[in-house]
């Protein structure tokens, strides 16, 4: 079945460069699965798993990716993936609870929220921030998988946050599917 | 995948806009309880009661906690109770409202509406039994609603009933005289009743549905205000259009409605019952932010009752109805704005200060949900006055094919201007002024029917 391999590529955005780093896969007869890319004030970022044949190694991706200009180095990093993806997915919760955060900005904040988490047995899934003038937001994935109580989560989160004067709110994921998909149910 | 910006508007109206569902309704026949007699019956009624909602209020709570969105009332629906005890006397009837108030308190709900008869062409012997026991019924419960049909679309107007009704309201007001006539706030009468409606106090069980239906109503008058003064504050009043503010509404209606729809659906499928239906309504409570009267003027008039009353809520109901059924499966119940005076802070306000008068309360009834619901009215209106106001409510649902209803309460010893307060979701109001008192007797003697209306020919 090949060998899968997970890549992260970062960069100075400009416009080609999605097609000249899946152009580089497609020559290595490589069979792109999932991708994520990103662009923040400018500099760009993906992180992508492919399928290659046996014969190709990591370090041949990179060499491949070495030849895509760039205004800053290309950087990349490629490995290969030690469970099958269809595994790793298989093994994603039911129970993603949504948690937005909002307050004045100050340093801090993020770990303040990520270490809560991490001593609360939550696994961070995904997380996106933005800073608009002096507020600061914080929306993230978490599964909750290995919570007992989202209750009790609520109420410690709470208190946690209000300390360091941020406002929050936690749902479950079905809750913003509803209101925001079309079809559902 | 989830954008930040549906994420921070779903946030939005959760925290800041007081999102909840308004009533998980468990609707349950009864029909297959009937015994050889009144005790045997009511054994039954209770038994299955006991069984179907053993684990209605739990589960309820269980996904709200999961949800975090809370699930303001759980409420039991039965089959109208003239079936189930056809044959019983005005004392049997009282047995079984005994019975079914018991049955309720130990499901631990918040109430059980359907102690009901359908009467819009003709009474039986047993309705009329039925009828007698409504003021002794409802006094000696806490928890039950009553409700009758008494006119519909196809069927014209009971007016034989509708004579019984007018004084069965004064007869309910005098017996729970202490409590300011509350007895009359549990019981409202029907034109084109809906049989799968989860509000109270006109919640039924209809003979059309199956054994057991979860029924969901929700509601958020505080959402849509909430969401309009947003537009308007983000968007400036002079770059906004009504087409814009029912759009709005619209969307607003279609977030709340999901909400409700995922909540239902999750207790319907964890006790393993069919999910029946969404009822868009917005129904107002008492708390402060919670008004249809406080979009009206957010709208654009400063009282409500003044001129473009009626055209704002005409544009209210029919968005929040767009927003509403592109959002469910399945949508039903009464589906549109309620404008109950007492639950309602921004319209009892109007009431007390003279902007809102009865007449007017009657036109806007055309263009909204339900009718004439919770108005407190001075204890010296007499019983035919009475009666003829609904039956000119009546009136309006039988010809434009909607449900009309009534839910007045003539306050024993109280007159019109003085102020009474039930508590809770119930309210408080200053008593409205009824005109014309005593003026309509001469219509009510004739009895018989108003004949069903033509169902071509509208203009």
């Amino acid at each position: 079945m090949g060998k899968q391999m997970v890549m992260s590529v970062m960069s100075k955005d400009r416009p080609g460069i999605v097609a000249d780093i899946t152009g580089t896969i497609y020559q290595l007869q490589g069979d792109l699965a999932d991708l994520n890319q990103s662009v923040l004030c400018d500099y760009f970022t993906m992180i992508l798993i492919a399928t290659f044949d046996d014969s190709v190694t990591p370090e041949d991706v990179v060499a491949a990716f070495s030849h895509i200009p760039s205004e800053t180095r290309l950087e990349v990093v490629v490995k290969e993936m030690k469970i099958p993806m269809e595994i790793a997915k298989a093994k994603r919760s039911p129970e993603t609870y949504i948690l937005t955060a909002q307050g004045k900005n100050k340093s801090g904040l993020v770990h303040r929220i990520s270490l809560f988490c991490y001593q609360h047995g939550i696994n961070i899934l995904d997380l996106a921030t933005t800073l608009n003038g002096d507020q600061y937001t914080m929306i993230l994935q978490l599964d909750f998988s290995a919570v007992e109580s989202v209750d009790d989560i609520r109420t410690s989160l709470t208190s946690s946050a209000e300390d360091a004067g941020l406002s929050v709110v936690l749902q479950h994921e079905d809750i913003f599917k509803a209101t925001s998909e079309i079809t559902l149910f | 995948m989830l954008r930040s910006d549906h994420i921070l508007a779903t946030v939005e109206m959760i925290q800041k806009e007081n999102l909840d569902v308004r009533a998980v309704t468990m609707g349950i026949n009864l029909l297959d309880c009937r015994g050889g007699g009144v005790s045997e019956t009511c054994r039954r009624v209770e038994d299955k009661i006991g069984t179907a909602a053993a684990r209605f209020v739990e589960t309820c709570n269980k996904v709200s906690q999961k949800y975090g969105i809370p699930v303001v009332n759980k409420r039991i629906s039965v089959t109208p109770i003239a079936f189930v005890g056809a044959g019983f006397d005005r004392h049997g009837f009282v047995e079984l409202a005994l019975a079914l108030d018991r049955a309720a308190t130990a499901a631990g709900v918040d109430i059980l509406g359907g102690f009901s008869a359908q009467v819009e062409k003709g009474m039986t012997a047993t309705d009329r039994e039925y009828i007698a026991s409504i003021p002794e019924a409802l006094a000696r419960t806490t928890k039950l609603c009553a409700s009758i049909n008494i006119a519909s679309s196809q069927k014209g107007i009971n007016m034989d009933a509708l004579a019984l009704i007018g004084q069965t309201v004064k007869d309910l007001a005098e017996f729970t005289r202490e409590q300011s006539g509350f007895g009359a706030a549990k019981f409202v009468v029907f034109c084109n009743q809906p049989g799968d409606n989860p509000f109270m106090a006109g919640a039924i069980h209809g003979l059309e549905e199956a054994d057991l239906v979860l029924n969901v109503g929700v509601s958020g008058p505080g959402v849509i205000a909430r969401a309009l003064d947003r537009l308007i504050h983000t968007r400036g009043r002079e770059n906004l259009g009504l087409d814009d503010i029912a759009e709005e509404i619209k969307q607003t209606t279609f977030r709340v409605t999901r909400c409700g729809e995922l909540i239902g659906r999750k207790v319907s499928e964890e006790m393993g019952i069919e999910f029946g239906v969404v009822d868009l309504s917005l129904a107002p409570t008492p708390t402060v932010g919670d008004s249809v009267g406080e979009i009206l003027e957010i709208l654009g008039v400063d009282v409500v009752g003044a001129p473009g009353s009626t055209a704002i809520l005409a544009m209210l109901n029919d968005a929040v109805k767009k927003g509403g059924i592109f959002a469910s499966k399945a949508v039903g119940g009464l589906s549109g704005a309620f404008i109950p005076v007492m639950e309602d802070e921004i319209l009892a306000a109007a009431v007390g200060s003279g902007a809102l008068c009865l007449e007017k309360l009657e036109a806007m009834t055309c263009v909204c949900s339900v009718g004439l619901d919770m108005i407190p009215i001075p204890g010296s209106v007499d019983a035919d006055t009475i009666s003829a106001i609904i039956a000119d409510e009546m009136a309006l649902g039988m010809i434009n094919n909607k449900t009309t209803a009534v839910r007045l309460i003539p306050v024993p010893g109280k007159e019109a201007g003085e102020v009474v307060s039930f508590g809770g979701l119930f309210g408080a109001s200053p008593i409205m002024p009824v005109r014309n008192v005593g003026k309509s007797s001469r219509f009510i003697a004739w009895g018989g029917r108003i004949p069903a209306p033509i169902h071509s020919f509208k203009n």
